[in-house]
């Protein structure tokens, strides 16, 4: 038992959490979330030299071999100190590829910075695969992807991993985003990510990832891993909504005293912490297991139904106890916020997780 | 014992539904979600005109002032209707500032300020709030200094939404510096074409407006400083108080919520309507549950004014109740709109017109703003049960 980061993992935060506090600045936060597109190639540049986008990558195709683990240690730093979710994204979409199909070509220049993955897995009518309507059709004798993806992240990004109906089945295939057949309706969304609904109109597909039409058990395995990737995402930012909310009460004075005086604040900063670290604790078991392929049941439907909720609570806490200060729109206050919906919306929706665990406890 | 509402009672309410119904459209909630608080629209104009055609401005006021002295009960059923329709409501001059002046002016004063406000010449930023003074009001610093006839006022108030479409600021200042805290402070009148007003803009996360207010030696006649001196502390909790009907209301959650209810029956998710999903019917109807709660404990605030009691306690637990329970249909909203739910309310494709996403944001606000929460929980344990202070 180890509940806690080792000193590599340490360091490795340490360098994120400079390289965020000096990178990512509230006039800069602001510039890319009113950007046209994205406004953070320099910063992918940078991170790819730094080696953090091949981080889990194998050492074969220029990544550091480091296990799922490592790479959550590095995204909760990086969701602490509101890297770009384009950056996050870049990082979750190497690992995404590297899980499914390691032997990929394209997992090398992922791990350079030279080109970005996205994906697209979800559809408006929900995400299962049986009800998809992006589909793999065949012309002129190659397979070539039609269909609409919904809410894709980062969408982009010049490489697609595309979830489609195949037959009677899935396949997960890879799709070059650059060209006419591809072809984005941009959405505003709450985590800052460059999202859109993205339209194939008889993309050729460059890379089988699965083998056709048996593609569901993979494309559940890489949910599973992305959800895993957004707990340490959420608690990143608790861990910085709870900071910032400390020092703040501790600063803010009314009625001639800190209001870190007054119960009432006193007790919303223990719920908090509470909260906050049942919350890392079952987030992190989920993860090692997962990354350890050693799942013993509900943990990580356990975890994601409470990290959703309580990285929301807190943000609600946190807000409250800033008054009007936290709410003016540069602060970094509710950017996590924002985020909190996000991520708790796309990778930890309370209803299943809890049908998980309702099934684990009382049959199906 | 009756919870039906009486003969007059069910009139007045027929005839507010049916003013609605002939004024109020999706255009003009459309306009009133779109501009936030950049001024008011055209359509809001018209609506607000309509209001003051049919008398309806003086709604709360006194009979003696041309008010229909209309009871709490009948108030609170015309916040209730309008804010469920999604019209705009009465703004804050007319309804709490105006009513203070009525109770504390001089004879001239109100000769000077309600035609005025009556006529509509007249739109008041409320400055109360500074960047050291918000839960804390009374140790607020922007001070007032009577020369010869005119107060000269410096300072900065904070959070002074509207202050760049008003024509005046109510303005609560320090002019008894030597006085405890409560008592050193009065209400004036500032118009905000006076030299040395400026208004800086300020953002908040629900893509609103507010500012912040700076007063480099403002002058003003002496008589704008409303009332009588060193009583402007309980000034201001009195246009507070008149507040409290609307600041308890449960109306505007209630709108946003039927609205999502409109979209969850029509959604279909998976091929299955989203209204079969028994978690979706579950969480639904226990924020229904909630919204009927917390619509009980508005309409307890307007009898206990209707006893002639103050309703500091009732009203408090109408103010924590909406404000928390708005967050929580927020919350749930977003998440059952699933991935819908985490666009920006601003992004067209947001369900429901992005009202979840929006409340999201707005929520906090009603929380810590109109009074804080804690705040709040203290007076009901102070005023509704006695319990000791010390
Ligand atoms: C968008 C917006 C519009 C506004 N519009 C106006 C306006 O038009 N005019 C105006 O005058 N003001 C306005 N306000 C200001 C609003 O009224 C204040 O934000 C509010 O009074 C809270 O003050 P504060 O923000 O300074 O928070 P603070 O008072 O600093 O409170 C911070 C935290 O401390 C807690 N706290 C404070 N005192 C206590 C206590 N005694 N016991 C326990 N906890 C305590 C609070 O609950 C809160 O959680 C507006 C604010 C916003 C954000």
């Amino acid at each position: 038992m180890r509940p806690a980061p080792t000193p590599e993992q340490e360091e490795l935060k340490q360098a994120i959490r400079e390289f965020c506090a000096r990178e990512v600045t509230q006039e800069r936060l602001l510039a890319w979330e009113s950007a046209d597109g994205d406004a953070t190639d320099g910063l992918r540049r940078a991170i790819a030299e730094l080696g953090w986008l091949g981080l889990g990558l194998p050492a074969s195709a220029g990544g550091s071999d480091a296990s799922l683990v490592d790479v959550a240690v590095a995204l909760q730093e990086c969701a602490r100190g509101l890297l770009p979710r384009s950056l996050v994204g870049a990082i979750r979409g190497a690992v995404a590829l590297a899980a499914v199909a390691p032997e990929s070509a394209d997992v090398r220049g992922l791990a350079a910075g030279e080109r970005a993955l996205a994906l697209a897995l979800d559809e408006e009518s929900g995400g299962t695969p049986g009800a998809f309507v992006t589909r793999i059709e065949t012309r002129d004798g190659k397979p070539c992807v039609t269909g609409v993806k919904h809410y894709v992240p980062d969408a982009g990004a010049a490489l697609h991993l595309v979830a489609a109906r195949e037959g009677s089945g899935a396949s997960l295939v890879l799709v070059e985003a650059d060209g006419a057949c591809v072809v984005r309706d941009a959405l505003r969304s709450f985590g800052g990510d460059q999202q859109a609904h993205v339209r194939y109109e008889a993309a050729p597909v460059r890379a089988r990832l699965t083998p056709a039409g048996e593609g569901a058990e993979a494309l559940a395995r890489l949910r599973r891993q992305q959800s895993a990737l957004a707990l340490a995402e959420m608690i990143g930012g608790m861990e910085a909504v709870l900071e910032m909310t400390v020092a703040y009460v501790k600063e803010r004075e009314q009625f001639g005293q800190k209001i870190a005086l007054f119960q009432a604040v006193r007790h919303q900063i223990a719920e908090m912490g509470m909260r906050f670290t049942a919350a890392r604790h079952l987030a992190w078991q989920a993860i090692t297991r997962v990354s350890g392929g050693c799942e013993q049941g509900h943990e990580l439907a356990s975890a994601l139904a409470y990290v959703g909720q309580a990285f929301k609570q807190l943000c609600w806490t946190g807000h409250h106890l800033h008054g009007g200060a936290g709410f003016v729109v540069e602060h970094r206050l509710r950017f996590h916020s924002e985020r909190a919906q996000s991520l708790c919306v796309r990778y930890a929706p309370e209803a299943p997780a809890l049908a998980e665990i309702a099934n684990a406890l009382l049959g199906k | 014992m009756d919870y039906e509402l009486s003969a007059r009672e069910r009139a007045w309410r027929d005839e507010v539904l049916e003013f609605i119904a002939e004024h109020v459209d999706e255009e003009l909630a459309a306009e009133s979600r779109s501009r936030g608080n950049e001024g008011r629209g055209p359509r809001a104009q018209r609506f607000l005109q309509a209001l003051k055609d049919r008398g309806w401005w003086g709604l709360a006021w006194p009979e003696e002032f041309g008010g229909l002295g209309k009871t709490a009960i009948e108030q609170w059923i015309f916040i209730d209707e309008i804010e469920t329709a999604g019209a705009p409501m009465l703004p804050l001059t007319v309804t709490s500032v105006a009513p203070t002046i009525m109770r504390i002016g001089s004879e001239v004063q109100k000769r000077e300020w309600l035609p005025r406000i009556t006529a509509g010449e007249i739109d008041f930023a409320l400055g109360y709030s500074e960047p050291e003074a918000g839960t804390d009001l009374a140790s607020l610093r922007t001070r007032a200094v009577l020369d010869g006839d005119e107060w000269v006022i410096n300072g900065q108030k904070m959070w002074n939404t509207m202050a760049h479409t008003a024509t005046h600021n109510w303005l609560a200042v320090r002019t008894e510096p030597e006085a405890p805290k409560h008592k050193g402070i009065s209400m004036m009148i500032v118009p905000m074409d006076a030299p040395g007003v400026s208004v800086q803009g300020i953002w908040v996360w629900p893509g609103l407006r507010t500012n912040a207010l700076f007063l480099d030696n403002v002058r003003v006649p002496r008589d704008h400083l409303i009332g009588e001196r060193g009583m402007g502390f309980y000034y201001a909790a009195m246009a507070l108080n008149f507040e409290r009907l609307s600041i308890g209301s449960i109306g505007m959650a209630r709108r946003h919520f039927r609205a999502f209810v409109a979209t969850v029956r029509e959604r279909v998710v998976d091929g299955r309507p989203l209204r079969e999903d028994p978690w979706v019917r579950e969480r639904l109807a226990r924020l229904q549950v909630e919204i009927d709660a917390a619509r009980m404990l508005g309409f307890e605030t307007a009898w206990t004014l209707d006893q002639g009691r103050m309703p500091a306690a009732e009203s408090s637990m109408a103010k924590i109740y909406v404000s928390e329970l708005s967050q929580r249909i927020a919350d749930t909203g977003c998440e059952i709109l699933g991935l819908n739910g985490q666009l920006h309310a601003e992004d067209p494709g947001a369900l429901a017109s992005g009202r979840m996403q929006w409340l999201y944001r707005i929520a906090p606000m009603l929380a810590f703003g109109g009074g804080t929460n804690e705040v709040q929980r203290d007076i009901i344990g102070f005023m509704g049960y006695g319990l000791p202070r010390k």
